[in-house]
């Protein structure tokens, strides 16, 4: 579904990513870990349109989307939930979900969607007049993920969701996670909390210094020597 | 039982929070409605109207101002050659128009010659509006975003004098001027007698801001207008085309002021610096209500009117510029984010 060849990235004066390369297929949910700084964020960034690429290139579904601006390559089926989350704070939760389906061009469909992202999160129901600036942390975080959702994406790109969240909420942040996977949603997951993701992902990509530097099935990543030294802390 | 006794002082307590934190916005709301009672006491109902004509106009001009400024950060100091063009395009619409209906009189052509030569100014403004976004502003924000505020500021400078002296090089210094839009009495309401053509000046800007007030909040497009001013990052990540709302938004600015110029033709005549005076009362208007705050700049048009028309009659005609501008001075001093205390994302971060 997506490939990363040889992804050169990086702002102005710094280049962060150094021939990085990767593949998520269909349905897989991936995991991409690794220090602060790797380039973890910048990764996702590049793939969802925001940060140009230096060179390698990025192909979606059969397509190259290297050079492709932001809301193209949104259009295209690639939603990235951003660690900043990007909500429009000063707007309902309704009317902010309403806007993740801009793309989607019939009204029932966005209404239906609308409906079924109700049912998996009850909590953003609840406060659909609420202006999403006022909400709690954890909420404003499903209200992201649930945006990204809302135009139907193929592949999900999720960058480090339990950032700032207490621990159960992190957990309730990757229940939704493991929903949407079951919906049949292609995930890249970027995160801190490496033992949680090792449990939940079915592939690991470890990225440091801009590289990536080993990648497996995150059962044998976890029990890697090497990770459990430098993330696990065992 | 207790727990009444409880609640009652709190909400005394939270509407003591509640003024303290909009102390700007208290000040001035008092401030005007007594304002608005001395003007009313001392000027009657035609005074009342005269506020509501210009405050509705000034409104129109601030909104397109607070959109510019919300969605895309210019500061826009070429909004009143917007107004200048659109008393212009007005001027030579109507003029012929009304030429033709002095050989052939139709009354419904002569009914309908004022809202042409008005809508023909809002489409040539539409226009303008696409045609500088797409080929001075467009280019600068694919280049770089880097000092946008100030290179934007400069930008509309710039344009501002290009198109007064590139109109005073076309079409030469003179004032152009109509007598009226409508040629009839002036209509009796309460007692007084007020023209129709301020009537109908404030029709249409009432309707024009209506109609921009639904676009904004009911329409998909207009709910991308108000994402992109809200977060650009985040509204390109949903699909949304910044370069598309952009243009739109300009376009749409432009338009508005275009339609002032033309609606006000009857009072300031269409000359190539006309534009002055209405760009300095859209700024205090938006200044008062805070940079980018749509809603605000509407009430701010009708606030600063008030203060505009009780200085004439108060102080003195000449003073009409004058005490405004004091005003803004001490709400840049007191409450530089303006009294409805907006706050533009993506100024700081640039």
């Amino acid at each position: 579904m997506l490939e990363i060849k040889n992804l050169d990235s990086g702002y102005e004066f710094l280049q962060v990513l150094w021939g990085v390369s990767l593949y998520v297929d269909d349905g897989e949910f991936v995991a991409l870990i690794g220090p602060n700084g790797a380039g973890k964020s910048t990764t996702l960034r590049t793939i969802a349109g925001l940060i140009e690429s230096k060179g390698g290139e990025i192909i979606f579904n059969g397509k190259s989307i290297t050079k492709k601006s932001a809301h193209i390559i949104s259009r295209m089926g690639i939603s990235y939930v951003s660690e900043a989350l990007n909500l429009f704070t000063d707007m309902s939760v309704r009317e902010n979900l309403l806007l993740g389906a801009y793309a989607v061009k019939e009204r029932g469909v966005q209404l239906e969607t609308l409906d079924y992202i109700f049912e998996l999160f009850p909590r953003l129901q609840e406060r659909r007049d609420q202006l999403a600036g006022t909400m709690s942390g954890g909420e404003r975080k499903m209200l992201a993920i649930a945006r990204g959702m809302m135009s139907n994406p193929t592949l999900m790109l999720v960058d480090e969701p339990s950032l700032g969240l207490q621990p159960n909420l992190t957990y309730d942040v990757f229940d939704a996670l493991l929903q949407l996977r079951d919906q049949g949603v292609t995930i890249l997951l970027v995160e801190q909390n490496v033992n949680a993701t090792l449990d939940i992902t079915d592939r690991a990509y470890i990225l440091e210094q801009g590289k990536i530097v080993m990648e497996g099935p995150s059962k044998e990543v976890k029990s890697d020597e090497h990770v459990r030294n430098a993330y696990l802390g065992i | 039982m207790a727990k009444e006794q409880l609640t009652a002082p709190k909400t005394q307590e939270n509407l003591k929070i509640w003024i303290m934190d909009n102390l700007p916005l208290v000040i001035v709301a008092v401030f005007s409605l007594i304002l608005f009672i001395l003007v009313y006491l001392r000027g009657g109902p035609p005074q009342i109207f005269n506020i509501l004509v210009t405050g509705a106009m000034w409104a129109l001009l601030a909104t397109g101002l607070a959109l510019v400024f919300g969605v895309m950060n210019i500061p826009h100091f070429a909004h009143g050659e917007s107004f200048m063009i659109g008393a212009f395009v007005g001027y030579f619409v109507f003029n012929p128009l009304n030429q033709y209906l002095y050989d052939n009189p139709n009354s419904l052509l002569q009914v309908v010659a004022p809202i042409l030569a008005i809508l023909a100014a809002g489409v040539v403004g539409a226009l303008m509006g696409i045609l500088i976004e797409k080929m001075i502003f467009a280019p600068l924000r694919h280049r770089t975003k880097k000092g946008w505020v100030m290179n934007a500021f400069l930008l509309t400078v710039g344009i501002s004098f290009v198109l007064t002296n590139g109109t005073n090089l076309v079409l030469g210094p003179n004032f152009r001027g109509i007598p009226r839009f409508y040629d009839v009495d002036a209509l009796q309401l309460w007692g007084a007698y007020i023209a129709v053509d301020r009537i109908m000046a404030a029709g249409i800007a009432i309707v024009t801001i209506s109609l921009l007030w639904f676009f904004l909040q009911r329409t998909k497009t207009g709910r991308a207008i108000r994402a992109v001013s809200q977060d650009e990052t985040g509204a390109q990540l949903v699909g949304i085309d910044l370069d598309f709302i952009q243009t739109l938004t300009f376009s749409l600015a432009t338009a508005m002021a275009a339609i002032s110029g033309a609606s006000l033709l009857f009072m300031f005549q269409a000359y190539p610096t006309v534009g002055v005076t209405p760009l300095y009362f859209s700024w205090y208007v938006v200044m008062l209500a805070g940079l980018g705050n749509v809603a605000g700049a509407i009430v701010g048009g009708f606030i600063v009117a008030l203060l505009q028309s009780s200085t004439q009659m108060f102080i003195g005609l000449s003073w009409q510029s004058v005490v405004p501008t004091v005003v803004m001075i001490l709400v840049l001093v007191i409450a530089p984010s303006g009294i409805f205390g907006s706050e533009v994302k993506g100024v700081q971060e640039q």
